[in-house]
């Protein structure tokens, strides 16, 4: 149980850099998200801290001991790739075997710790199969076990469900997150499915063109994004974004017009998510459009509305029925879930309360 | 109808070529088998004999000495070649180093010089060394000649192999050669056989340098067969034995090779 530091960590390659600058604690036994869209620079993060990729400057720190210069096998970390880098010419015990092998264990104690770790994965049938005779998710599950057959300092995957197809993915996640619980070792995931974040994390660390963008808990990154990027790339579907002015009290921009307690201002988007807004009756509501288009998704309506320019999406109730091109009512269902952002920095400003559907 | 005309053109061509290919090999082998007499007739209706097999081993021809050279040159040349090959190839293939495109080059483009053009540098750094007609000179010609292309060869084979293994082994605690022990050499085995036996090949059959470089000592197989063009004439049936006798390896070896071959193409990644 570790803690991980990157003090200015920075990796270039030429002139394009991978990840600028950028310090992260990662604290013992934490189950840190790295987030991003694909080449944020997240595996590259996560490859430095194997020591599979060289920092082009900065220090990187295991258990408070600089790392730089160590080459993977020193850093006493296990991974998990996302095409799960087993093996092919030995069979599953043998793959799961070898880290112990490595470090000089007997054979008696590596088939014991082979065959428990088997158990615990359910690969014990499949021991002597080799892995070009297994499904996906139990190369998956191979690739779990050669990591946590020993007690590593830390656990890095990087992206492990992505090859996994829906619905095994979902119990994976539920696996590995009972998984940690029970081990408690530092873990750094990598992932572009913000879902997997989401559910995983301890924390989340949004990255962005080589920088991490926000870093907090999955449920303050929901709910109070640091900034535009944060708001639009978390949640399905995504916050709405309206761009608009406050004037004298009010967030004003087509058909919509919403009190705020802010001071006047130019330039602002105003997000807000899906499931804080609500369609209702009233003429005086603060937001007027016309229905464009209804999905339903099981537990909830998806209603996306539409006025010249401005698209809004509200999550309804599941029994909630519209026609297309119905002119609808807008309101805010519940206070302080508002926020306004700088339209030219991106970052937010404030977060405010509305009284709900009264204007 | 006109899907059976092609399959019938198809066929005949390749009946065609197949003929003009394996025809000169197979009177190679009836004409090993005539007796003197027989070797000029064009029949199949001759008394077949393994005189001629007998013949080419007995004074003055002693072919044994010449395939004790040939196998200890080509042998050895692989022996040396292909490990060393090999490492230079998974580095050529793994690590980022500068100006690793033009070393990678460099080491093809010796393969561009036409054989002729240094035979006769290196007949006279051997004349210098004192090494002329002996198998140690063979071996280092050859493997000059064939190690470029066993590296350009094992590099293909390694570069097609996933580095999510290697990388997985090196965080599991593998130091860089245990990484290529364990993993990168098993992984390329199949690569690896078929490199070192075209490497085999290219250094049995190998004639020229053999031919200006050996004398009496150090005669090779292939620079063997010359010696059956005599005053008396050409020896067919004696040359047809021991062509029969360089072939026969090779052929083996091509059949092994066929069967490594297609695993080398689809053994690799698991995804």
């Amino acid at each position: 149980m570790t803690e991980v530091q990157l003090v200015d960590v920075e990796k270039r390659y030429g002139s394009f850099v991978a990840l600028q600058k950028q310090s992260l604690t990662i604290q013992q036994g934490e189950f840190l998200v790295l987030l991003g869209p694909s080449g944020c620079g997240k595996t590259t993060t996560m490859r430095m801290i194997a020591g599979l990729e060289e920092v082009t400057s900065g220090k990187i720190l295991i258990a408070n001991e600089l790392v730089n210069d160590k080459p993977p096998k020193d850093r006493d970390i296990a991974m998990v790739f996302q095409n799960y880098g087993l093996y092919p010419h030995m069979s599953v015990a043998q793959n799961i075997e070898y880290p112990l092998k490595l470090r000089g264990m007997d054979k008696a104690t590596r088939n014991k710790r082979v065959l428990e770790i088997a158990i615990k994965v359910e690969l014990e049938s499949l021991l002597k199969r080799r892995p070009s005779q297994l499904s996906g998710g139990q190369r998956q599950r191979v690739a779990l076990a050669r990591a946590i057959v020993r007690t590593p300092k830390i656990f890095l995957m990087d992206e492990p469900l992505s090859n996994l197809d829906a619905k095994l993915r979902v119990t994976m996640r539920a696996e590995l997150k009972h998984l940690h619980h029970e081990l408690g070792v530092t873990t750094v995931y990598v992932t572009h499915d913000q879902m997997e974040a989401m559910t995983l994390a301890s924390r989340i660390a949004v990255m962005r063109e080589g920088r991490i963008v926000q870093l907090d808990t999955p449920k303050n990154i929901y709910s109070k994004p640091d900034n535009l990027f944060v708001a639009g790339f978390i949640g399905s579907p995504s916050m709405n974004l309206i761009e608009g002015d406050v004037r004298s009290g009010f967030f004003r921009a087509t058909a919509v017009k919403i009190p705020v307690q802010f001071q006047d201002a130019t330039s602002v988007v105003l997000g807000v998510r899906p499931e804080d807004l609500k369609i209702v009756s009233k003429n005086s509501a603060p937001i007027t459009a016309s229905v464009y288009a209804i999905e339903l998704t099981g537990e909830s309506t998806l209603v996306t509305m539409k006025h010249e320019a401005t698209s809004i999406c509200v999550r309804e109730s599941a029994d909630y029925e519209a026609r297309i091109n119905d002119v609808c009512h807008i309101a805010a269902r519940t206070t302080g879930k508002l926020h306004l952002f700088d339209k030219s920095t991106g970052q937010r400003i404030s977060t405010c309360s509305v009284k709900p559907t009264k204007c | 109808m006109k899907k059976k005309l092609i399959w019938a053109a198809e066929h005949a061509l390749l009946v065609v070529v197949s003929f003009m290919i394996i025809f000169p090999i197979f009177w190679m082998f009836l004409t090993s088998l005539k007796r003197p007499i027989d070797a000029y007739s064009i029949t199949f209706n001759f008394q077949p004999t393994f005189e001629n097999f007998i013949t080419v081993f007995r004074d003055p021809w002693n072919l044994g000495s010449m395939v004790l050279n040939s196998a200890l040159v080509a042998g050895i040349t692989v022996m040396i070649a292909v490990p060393c090959s090999s490492l230079a190839a998974y580095s050529f293939s793994r690590f980022r180093v500068k100006g690793r495109k033009i070393l990678f080059f460099l080491v093809l483009s010796t393969q561009f010089i036409p054989a002729v053009v240094i035979v006769l540098p290196f007949f006279l750094m051997f004349r210098s060394l004192g090494l002329l007609d002996t198998r140690i000179a063979l071996i280092i010609v050859n493997l000059a000649i064939v190690t470029p292309f066993v590296i350009w060869m094992i590099k293909g084979f390694i570069d097609a192999l996933p580095v999510d293994s290697e990388e997985a082994a090196m965080i599991d605690g593998a130091s860089r050669l245990r990484v290529i022990r364990d993993i990168v050499l098993p992984m390329a085995t199949p690569g690896i056989l078929t490199s070192s036996i075209f490497c085999f090949i290219l250094t049995w059959n190998e004639f020229l340098f053999s031919l200006i470089l050996t004398r009496r000592n150090a005669v090779t197989l292939p620079v063997g067969l010359v010696n059956f063009r005599t005053e008396r004439g050409d020896l067919w049936e004696l040359m047809s034995a021991a062509g029969v006798l360089i072939t026969v390896p090779i052929f083996l070896m091509a059949i092994l090779i066929q069967k490594h071959f297609t695993r080398g193409m689809t053994a690799g990644a698991i995804k």
